[in-house]
């Protein structure tokens, strides 16, 4: 799986290859009798009947004519032509694929890829390990950009002005005619729109169009900004989370959204890596000040809820205590003079404070894109000040001007470049009718005048639609979070005639030179080595090693600050936050299915949007949900929101900001600041694809999009991300919203085990609690063994049943007599990090990706048919002792992966009647699909919950058409709706529906791996697949590192290691399953002295209460015996 | 089983001594009626022109019976999607009914072979009809679990049929169990109603009047002369055949309480479910009984031979086993409670009181309170009432079924997954569509086979044993 260099073979004229091979004298010597009988058809005289008799021919012409009468005729097998490679072309073998480096350009920063080729198509993307900051991981967006190159709703031609089609060259000569018109004029009125981009070569090239027409202007917009710290700063903020072991984030979700989230959740993972108690003391501390529950609030051990408005503020008043208690009190208490109108519990600030000057050199302060100017140079000042683990660099200078200066000044020539400003425009301009003057509008766009809303403007406006190309298709650039310069790379020849945003700008910058050879320009320029063989090196590497931004210096003073004034909150002046949503970004991926279908971490809503709002607004509201009995008796806590019939209702409801109102379902959050309204942005498309729209509204012909369009709040950039004033009234209406988890509490279940160095210390093993230390031992007398034995020889314990030995050779003819020879097999386990694991959902993805696991849209996941093989379980934990009524205003939370746990003795195989899922012998629950005849016996057996199953076809119908049988349209081959199609992995089983699905470990890349194994093993008996060099997908992705996947017999595997933590526990074990996916438990890294601390729960403490022991059992009698049977108390506010 | 009439030829000196009081034994047959009205009764079923109420019937339970056809023809073309199974509720109405249908499908079989065994003479009243009963709920009950596969047209797989790549079905799963269990009971219960009717039979091929019904007849009568000999070998072949379906009666319903008891899944893994399901099955087969035979005996107007004192048994043992089942449902919570499984504890406050509590508290009032109202004679007397309270026994056991699958499966160990299941149009019709397929074959049944065995009949009625007089 190296990557390699693309070079296809050049043939020279006349060239032979190889040896040649002749099979007589006379070929060799290429004589003219041997010519002449080569030519021949037939040999001599075969034409010539000689002895056949009339009779006998008509005899036989007879009885052949009748065997062909009888039906053998018809009997012919389809007629394929297979036409092999005259030559083989390099790195290609068939059935191999082949990985290509490129990456996935950000706004900010591109992301650096892998991608797997399967005979020049892609299907897969994986992290590029080149880069070391991101490793294999890569983010869900990158994940699912794949099927957005396969999207059937994508432009597939460009249009001109009277809706004519355009050919390549007609859009060319247009270019050049428009370039050749601002010629004359030196670009009065041409005017360029695109979204910020880190490519070297496109910021070369706009360099370029601004020295040829100085008038023209260049307007760079996004709707969620990620440079506005850098903006106001003057240099780029680059956090070190690997180095800090303090860490405060004002409002900044590191860990969930934005460029360079797979690098800082690596790094912050990897200093929060943790097995005893020494090293649970010196991993992170977190502290979180927010307003929506993020994935970073997820995994914070102190989290502050603050409205965002006033985090500005509180930023200020966190920067001025770092100054008074870091020894510059005068400057401190004058920042601190300056904050007025915000509330906050002082003792927070004094004690998160003290701790990171405590950590002095190692403490970081990050704060949020979106604060102020002065937020960012006020916590400046607080890194300087803690010597933090921070460094500032400069960064590619930014388009000075904003999309505002559209509105202000009169275009003649509007080239657009990507974005949807027609839809996601600040709605203070007005962006149809600012360009309205416009003489001409060229618009290169993914997505065409019938899927895009950008696109159908300027069609109706008589302008130019040009189609887009997918990076996967095109040449370019960019950059890495810091600053390494990386390379995209087409995959694949564009699918359609599409442009790349540099084929539309190099005829402005009067070059005709290909994408290809601006970028190896750039590379030129760049790069100090310049040869062919560089480059060459670079596109195989994906990095060009020691490239990076350069260190700066910035000069801030305190002075400069300016007074902060939070304005006032109340449930009738509530705050908007806005927020890019986790299914549709800021509306960018809104066709994306994988996307749209993997759930937001914290609500688990998905294919639409919500009004988050606070339980204590929905109390002041009164539309919590109506309890059951069961709630009342007090035996479990009522759910969050209304679930009736297994479906989630919402209330409706109104959210008026300065007299701008939209409307959408209200979803009560936990964690919200109690004045703050959470709103995603991406949804509520006029103009879109199939996956943005409603299926039942696009089967009408009409379009409505998913969800509602936060963008009319969006009001300016300078106002793009939070509002105050806003107020929210409730409608009469009430409508489901789609989800995949209704329930919100572990009701004290041992699921998730979490604890922190205090219970590591009392005892190591506190993670093995609960029902397992008190069911029957199940390994019996081999309880002590290793998890390695235990896999190869699985013990009966007190089970009825043999379970089988895989250290002895299978009872096969083959093994006959050799049994001696026999080494016993790999076994497959995995482990599962909940500490590490922030919730990020880039598994979910990639599972879908590698796993051909198809999207089943809104409907069916309302439900409850999602078909997910991998889903992050979210519990909430509030500390309460009892179940009971109320909704946790404030709660900690857990996120649990859970996909097939491979247990050594399955629930689901001794149901399934058809023997369709059985036991390999290195320990994977398998799925024979074909032998599979859907009696879902399986799935409910499973305590775990992880099989899926196919209820209807939803790989062979489309949304929306699947109850219509086979009445109903299937996706042909021709019909666009099978575009997708191409991007199924080969070497994964497309299932039909009535079958069962579920995790297989993929076992593609398990075989794949023992392959090459064996290939390289040669004629020695080493065939073992080495660890590490086998990834599946969901650990490859992770960007925490989160997940361990490997060999449980080599106790020097990474995956044994981690299975020998103490932390180490199985889900549900006392069911005697024998789980090959282990946990291990969740630390908490609490500060004593902080607020509150004594009421951070650990999700034990809940357990413990539910099951009648107020203590756990410290050492599980039936898993370690020998181990000191001590009663671990608890401790949860130590 | 003294009889007080009985061998009157050598009374014992005590009785003249002691006097007992004189208890009659109740009368099978009523006023004193001879095996030609007997006969009579009987074949004038089967022999009078259609009647009217007869053709209507027909032609409402055959439409009603084409949604169950319909229902699966959707279903096969288009995929279990249809029905309103979800994650994690894999199993929802088709099981639920396919329990219902075979629990019906135990009176039968039970009244036949075990009251014949235990020689309950009053049985032969209403063996035959119950025994065709069983039979159809039988066909109906098979119908679900072989179309709620997801892919049937591979069903034939779960049989055990050598083949090449050596693939068995898996012997350890109940659901393999179920099928030889639901097909040996389905054959047996077969024979042992065919065999049965073979003398009648023989006496409506006598009777015949036109070529075809004799035809007809004469082919199921397979030669039945009514000869000592054949008589003979009747008798012992259906005792044969009693005590070979005596155990398939309590094996079947154990059999489909393994498909629940066998899995993990808590409320389901539960060691009483064989007894439980086998007395509930009883419960709902005599009140299907009692529901078919009390408007069946107004309209042939069979008072005589189906009379209070079969009506009073049949009420005493929905009584009786319904108590059972009462029974069985407090010690579950028991069992639950004392385990300490905090899981199983759930599952059994969550069907009480969670979010199917409204099933739970339909079954428990239907299936546990509703039979208690037969303590009184008044009310097993009064036969609308006591047709009234079996359809609310059998709705009850509906509704036993639906909370034993759908709330454990709903509430399980992770509650991140937990669901809610409601059934489709799809799911209801297929269900409704199966009475109508029932009643079509019960009506055909009315009125091409005797509904009472005429033999067995006369064997009971008085004029069968002339010394007891």
């Amino acid at each position: 799986m190296s990557k390699k260099v693309f070079e296809h073979p050049v043939a020279q004229a006349g060239e032979t290859t190889g040896p040649s091979y002749w099979r007589s004298l006379e070929e060799r010597n290429k004589t003219p009798e041997f010519r002449t009988r080569a030519e021949r058809e037939f040999v001599e005289g075969a034409s010539a009947i000689s002895t056949v008799e009339r009779r006998e021919f008509l005899m036989l012409m007879g009885a052949s004519f009748g065997l062909a009468g009888l039906g053998l005729a018809g009997c012919r097998e389809p007629r394929n032509h297979t036409l092999p490679y005259a030559k083989q072309p390099e790195n290609t073998i068939p059935g191999v694929p082949t990985f290509y480096a490129t990456s996935f350009p950000g706004e900010s920063a591109n992301q650096p890829l892998l991608v797997e080729t399967h005979q020049h198509r892609p299907t897969k993307v994986e992290g590029n390990p080149s880069h070391a900051a991101n490793g294999t991981a890569s983010s869900k967006f990158a994940q699912a950009s794949i099927l957005d190159l396969y999207d059937p709703d994508r432009a597939q031609a460009s249009y001109g002005a009277n809706g004519a089609q355009l050919s390549v060259a007609e859009v060319r000569d247009l270019l050049r005619a428009l370039a050749a018109s601002a010629q004359s004029n030196a670009g009065t009125g041409l005017a360029f729109l695109a979204r910020p981009s880190s490519s070297p070569t496109r910021a070369r090239l706009v360099a370029a169009i601004q020295a040829a027409y100085p008038k023209a202007r260049w307007v760079e917009y996004t709707p969620v900004s990620q440079h506005n710290a850098t903006r106001a700063l003057g240099a780029q903020v680059l956090p070190d989370y690997a180095k800090a072991r303090r860490v405060l984030s004002l409002d900044r979700d590191f860990l969930g959204a934005h460029d360079g989230t797979v690098e800082d959740t690596r790094a912050y993972s990897a200093a929060r890596r943790a097995d005893s108690a020494d090293q649970a003391e010196k991993m992170t501390r977190l502290y979180v000040v927010e307003s929506t529950f993020t994935l970073t609030g997820g995994a914070a051990d102190h989290r502050l809820r603050a409205s965002t408005s006033h985090i500005s503020s509180l930023a200020a008043l966190f920067a001025a205590e770092v100054l008074t208690q870091s020894g510059h009190a005068s400057e401190g208490a004058a920042l601190k003079a300056k904050v007025s109108g915000v509330q906050v519990d002082e003792r927070w600030v004094k004690e998160c404070v003290a701790d990171l000057v405590q950590a002095k050199g190692e403490a970081l302060i990050v704060a949020g894109d979106h604060l102020t100017d002065d937020a960012h140079r006020a916590v400046f000042l607080a890194n300087q000040a803690l010597g933090a683990a921070v460094r500032y660099v400069s960064a590619p200078s930014l388009s000075a001007l904003s999309i505002s200066y559209l509105a202000t000044k009169p275009i003649e020539t509007l080239v657009i470049l990507g974005g949807n400003p027609a839809y996601d425009g600040p709605a203070d301009i007005n962006f149809s009718s600012a360009v309205k003057s416009a003489k001409s509008v060229v618009r290169l766009g993914y997505h065409g005048a019938a899927f895009d809303e950008t696109s159908s403007w300027v069609k109706s406006v008589g302008g130019t639609v040009i189609a887009s190309s997918h990076y996967l298709e095109s040449w370019s650039d960019g950059l890495t979070v810091d600053g390494t310069y990386v390379p995209v790379q087409p995959m694949i020849d564009p699918l359609f005639p599409t442009f790349s945003e540099l084929e539309v700008l190099a005829p402005f910058a009067g070059l005709t030179k290909e994408p290809f050879a601006l970028v190896r320009e750039t590379f030129n320029a760049l790069a100090k080595d310049n040869s062919d063989h560089a480059f060459a090196a670079w596109l195989a590497e994906g990095v060009l090693a020691d490239s990076g931004y350069a260190a700066t210096t910035l000069r801030v003073t305190a002075s400069e600050i300016k007074a902060f004034k939070a304005p006032v909150l109340s449930f009738d002046a509530l705050e908007v936050r806005i927020l890019p949503s986790v299914h549709a970004g800021d509306g960018l991926y809104a066709n994306n299915g994988w996307l749209a279908e993997a759930p937001d971490p914290m609500s688990k809503t998905c294919w639409e949007n919500v009004i988050l709002i606070s339980p204590k607004l929905a109390a002041k509201l009164d539309v919590e949900p109506e309890p059951m009995l069961i709630n009342k008796i007090g035996q479990m806590n009522r759910n969050i929101n209304l679930t009736v019939a297994g479906r989630l209702l919402c209330r409706v409801a109104k959210v008026t900001v300065d007299g701008v109102t939209i409307q959408g379902p209200v979803f009560i959050m936990p964690g919200m600041a109690d004045y703050t309204l959470g709103l995603q942005l991406g949804f509520g498309r006029t103009v879109a694809g199939r996956v943005a729209t409603r299926v039942d509204e696009r089967l009408a012909g009409r379009v409505t999009g998913n969800g509602f369009s936060v963008y009319p709040l969006v009001a300016s950039l300078a106002a793009s991300a939070y509002r105050p004033g806003a107020r929210l009234e409730l409608t009469a209406a009430t409508v489901p919203v789609c989800n995949m988890q209704d329930h919100w509490s572990m009701e004290g279940r041992d699921i998730v085990r979490e604890g922190n160095a205090e219970d590591l210390r009392e005892n190591a093993n506190f993670a093995k609690l609960g029902i397992d230390g008190h069911a029957p031992a199940v390994y019996g007398k081999d309880g002590t063994m290793s998890p390695g034995q235990k896999a190869i020889t699985t013990p009966r314990g007190n089970s009825a049943y043999e379970h089988p030995d895989h250290s002895v050779a299978p009872n096969v003819a083959v093994w006959k007599g050799h049994e001696s020879e026999f080494l016993p097999l790999q076994q497959w386990g995995m482990s599962i990090d909940l500490n590490t694991c922030t919730g990020c959902n880039a598994c979910v993805t990639a599972c879908q990706s590698e796993n051909n696991i198809p999207v089943v849209g809104r409907d069916q996941v309302l439900k409850g048919r999602n078909m997910q093989w991998i889903r992050l379980d979210r519990y909430f934990f509030d500390g309460r002792d009892n179940a009971g009524m109320a909704i946790p205003e404030d709660p900690q939370v857990t996120f649990m992966g859970v996909a097939c746990q491979h247990c050594e003795t399955a629930p689901c195989e001794t149901v399934c009647p058809a023997n369709a899922t059985v036991h390999d012998d290195q320990g994977l629950n398998t799925m024979a699909y074909n032998r599979c005849i859907g009696t879902r016996y399986c799935a409910n057996n499973c305590p775990y919950k992880v099989r899926r199953f196919n209820f209807l076809d939803y790989n062979k119908r489309e949304a929306g058409h699947y109850y219509e049988g086979p009445l109903g349209p299937a996706k042909l081959p021709k019909d666009p709706a099978d575009l997708p199609q191409l991007q199924k992995n080969p070497d994964v089983t497309v299932r039909m529906r009535g079958v069962m699905e579920k995790c297989t470990y993929c076992v593609q890349r398990i075989q794949e791996a023992k392959i090459h194994a064996k290939v390289r093993a040669k004629n020695s008996a080493d065939i073992k697949v080495a660890d590490g060099t086998l990834q599946v997908a969901c650990q490859q992705a992770c960007p925490a590192g989160a997940i361990e996947f490997g060999d449980i017999t080599d106790p020097n595997s990474r995956v044994s290691k981690a299975k020998a933590s103490t932390r180490s526990y199985g889900a549900l074990t006392y069911l005697n399953t024998r789980p090959r996916t282990t946990y291990q438990a969740k630390l908490r890294n609490l500060n004593p002295k902080m607020p509150g601390a004594n009421r951070v729960p650990l999700s034990r403490k809940e357990m413990a209460g539910r099951e009648g022991h107020a203590a756990p059992h410290g050492a599980v009698h039936a898993e370690v015996h020998g181990a000191a049977e001590t009663h671990g108390s608890e401790h949860p506010s130590k | 089983m003294a009889h007080a009439h009985d061998s009157s030829q050598e009374r014992p000196a005590i009785l003249d001594k002691v006097r007992p009081a004189e208890l009659p034994r109740a009368k099978l047959i009523l006023n004193d009626r001879s095996f030609h009205w007997i006969t009579d009764k009987v074949c004038a079923i089967v022999e009078e022109p259609t009647p009217t109420w007869w053709k209507v019937l027909f032609v409402a339970a055959l439409f009603i019976a084409s949604f169950t056809f319909v229902g699966m023809a959707y279903l096969v073309s288009t995929g279990t999607g249809t029905w309103g199974l979800r994650s994690p509720v894999g199993w929802g109405w088709a099981i639920v009914n396919f329990v219902f249908w075979v629990g019906i499908g135990h009176a039968g079989t039970l009244i036949s072979a075990i009251l014949c065994l235990l020689r309950q003479k009053w049985r032969t009243s209403i063996n035959r009809a119950a025994e065709a009963m069983t039979i159809f709920a039988v066909m109906c009950a098979g119908l679900f679990p072989l179309f709620h596969v997801g892919r049937v047209w591979f069903a034939w797989w779960l049989f055990p049929i050598p083949n090449q790549n050596g693939i068995w079905p898996q012997f350890r799963s109940p659901l393999e169990w179920d099928v030889f269990a639901v097909s040996t009971y389905f054959t047996v219960s077969t024979l042992f109603w065919y065999m049965g009717m073979i003398p009648d039979l023989g006496a409506i091929r006598d009777r015949a009047k036109t070529w075809w019904r004799k035809a007809f007849y004469s082919l199921l009568a397979m030669g039945w002369r009514g000869g000592n000999r054949q008589w003979s070998n009747f008798e012992m072949a259906y005792l044969l055949l009693a005590g070979l379906s005596t155990p398939l009666v309590l094996s079947v319903h154990t059999i489909v309480s393994f498909d629940f008891a066998v899995s993990n899944v808590p409320g389901w893994h539960t060691t009483i479910f064989p007894p439980y399901f086998v007395a509930g099955a009883i419960f709902s087969g005599f009140a299907m009984v009692l529901t078919l035979m009390l408007p069946l005996r107004a309209i042939y107007r069979l008072h005589d031979v189906i009379n209070q004192y079969h009506i009073d048994n049949m009420c005493k043992i929905i009584l009786a086993t319904g108590s059972m089942v009462g029974y069985a449902y407090a010690t579950e919570f028991f069992i639950a409670a004392y385990s300490g499984n905090a899981y199983e504890k759930f599952a059994f406050i969550n069907r009480a009181f969670g979010q199917y509590s409204w099933a739970y508290w339909i079954m428990v009032s239907c299936n546990v309170i509703t039979p208690q109202l037969f303590w009184f004679k008044k009310v097993r007397e009064n036969h609308s009432l006591v047709w009234i309270i079996c359809l609310f026994v059998n709705v009850g056991m509906w509704f036993e079924r639906f909370v034993i699958t759908v709330t454990s499966l709903a509430n399980d160990y992770l509650p991140s997954s937990w669901g809610y299941y409601s059934p489709t149009i799809v799911d209801i019709f297929t269900f409704f569509g199966t009475f109508g397929f029932f009643s079509v074959l019960f009506l055909l049944f009315i009125r091409f086979l005797p509904l009472l065995p005429m033999a067995e009949l006369k064997i009971v009625s008085p004029q069968a044993d002339p010394h007891a007089h």
